[in-house]
């Protein structure tokens, strides 16, 4: 049984004035004290991270975290693009299970907004294929070309598209640490310039700084935990780097197959989960997701989207109500991370505004590349 | 960027053998925000290709107009220069797509 002790996540944003070591150290800090527990009970650091070595030259993280917490522990970082966060997350549960360790710290973090949009254009293609990269392909590039592919195939139009931004926005509207914390309108998105057709600015999460964190123990003899949250499920697939070596450009496989695998293992099925933390890069990804898990039909994703059934109060399996990566922000290493502190807190009735009234079942869906890595994680009360 | 003559060497290999090779197009995007090497030539398109052969290739449009875009367009391989590269470096060639 694993069960989450601590959880906190930065402010999300353009944080100029804190460098990644100081952001590393504040998170685990209040991570910790978030659970009234000391850096002396944490056996190993995970840390999820996908940029450091190519925007600041500066890999060893496990290392670096660890001399920012003061201690001398076992300290990994694990990479999968901008699934880094989840792969910590699931490769920490794997320790605790094989009996390794007892209690881990698992960390998110990413540092981006000192660096031009070119040179983060190019760094996030690392996360591609050599053959995209040579096309001059970017990410926005390879999910607008499957946003041509959805819109064509299930009749769905920029509009539909634009109601996913339109209401991550509103949900980041109630998030105090959402980068964006301003609602938009299908109006907005439409007139927003365009990065990749069909995909505008407003269809795109933005370049963030964060860095989120959790404290998990195979243990229940740390102290009697009041609200017990425990991860019910871990699993991860993979897929081809390129996207068009795949069979379908409308349905991810690697989220399909890592998410059949986690219902299977939490003895549930897609209709029971109460909210859900989405990977919503882009306006398609977040329409793709829903239909992939299990919470739409195929072609209705966006439809069921635009129509209200993932918004706050109305809806019936509430997606992203952090505001996604689209309103809340996407610091990718820190992604995966802060999903679970999210549905952490709204397992807990801890999630303020944006609570979603009596969750109990919450899942995390935390993709890299194209869907190249998908990590889905289901959380329990 | 590649800047090794080996590595582009081991890459090049086989890229004779890919030009003048027919193909239609099954998705397309048009890139405006592209990466550093790539800001020159924005905007461009991007697509994949369905081949003859039955694989599916991604590579830029080059030549193309307007009513291109659209899928089932044919296109044929070509050899392009890929990129502009800082003044001494290699300088690469790749397959590119132009419409027939």
């Amino acid at each position: 049984m694993i069960n989450i002790l601590g959880a906190y996540a930065t402010k999300f944003g353009e944080l100029w004035n804190i460098s990644p070591r100081a952001l590393a150290k504040e998170v685990m800090e209040n991570a910790l004290k978030s659970f009234g527990l000391k850096a002396s009970q944490i056996d190993a650091l995970f840390v999820g991270n996908m940029l450091s070595g190519i925007l600041g030259n500066q890999t060893n993280l496990g290392s670096l975290v660890a001399e920012e917490l003061g201690v001398q522990i076992p300290a990994f970082r694990i990479e999968g693009a901008c699934a880094s966060g989840g792969l910590a997350l699931h490769n920490a549960i794997n320790s605790l299970k094989a009996g390794q360790y007892k209690t881990v710290l698992v960390l998110g973090i990413e540092k981006m907004t000192d660096h031009s949009q070119d040179e983060i254009t190019t760094a996030l293609m690392a996360a591609g294929s050599d053959e995209e990269r040579m096309a001059g392909s970017t990410f926005p590039g390879v999910y607008a070309l499957m946003a041509q592919a959805y819109m064509r195939k299930y009749s769905v139009s920029e509009e539909d598209l634009a109601a996913v931004s339109v209401k991550n926005h509103y949900h980041g509207s109630l998030n105090p640490k959402a980068q964006f914390q301003s609602p938009i309108t299908i109006a907005d998105v439409m007139k927003s310039s365009k990065i990749a057709d069909p995909l505008k600015l407003l269809d795109c999460s933005p370049i963030s700084d964060g860095a989120a964190a959790v404290v998990i123990t195979s243990e229940n003899t740390i102290r009697k935990v009041k609200k017990p949250i425990q991860i019910v499920a871990s699993e991860v697939a993979t897929d081809t780097l390129s996207l068009h070596d795949r069979k379908s450009f409308t349905s991810l496989s690697a989220v399909v197959e890592a998410s059949g695998k986690a219902y299977r293992k939490a003895g549930i099925k897609s209709g029971d989960i109460d909210v859900a933390e989405i990977h919503d890069c882009f306006s398609i990804s977040e329409a793709i997701a829903t239909e992939d898990l299990g919470f739409s039909e195929k072609g209705h994703g966006a439809k069921d989207i635009a129509q209200g059934r993932r918004t706050l109060s109305n809806g019936d399996i509430i997606c992203n109500p952090s505001g996604g990566l689209k309103a809340c922000g996407h610091p990718v290493g820190a992604t995966g991370i802060k999903q679970i502190v999210e549905i952490t807190e709204q397992l807990r009735g801890e999630a303020g505004k944006k609570q979603v009234k009596g969750a109990k079942i919450g899942l995390t869906h935390n993709v890299g590349g194209s869907g190249t890595v998908a990590v889905i994680h289901i959380l329990q009360n | 960027m590649i800047t090794s003559p080996v590595k582009l060497w081991r890459r090049q290999k086989n890229t004779a053998s890919l030009i003048g090779k027919k193909g239609e197009i099954l998705q397309w995007t048009i890139i405006r925000v592209p990466a550093k090497s790539f800001m020159d030539q924005a905007p461009y398109p991007v697509v994949i290709v369905k081949m003859e052969n039955g694989e599916n290739m991604i590579g830029q449009l080059v030549d193309w107009q307007e009513k291109d875009l659209m899928i089932g367009k044919e296109v044929i391989s070509v050899l392009r220069l890929l990129r502009t590269e800082p003044k001494e470096d290699i300088i690469y060639y790749n397959i590119k797509f132009k419409p027939l």
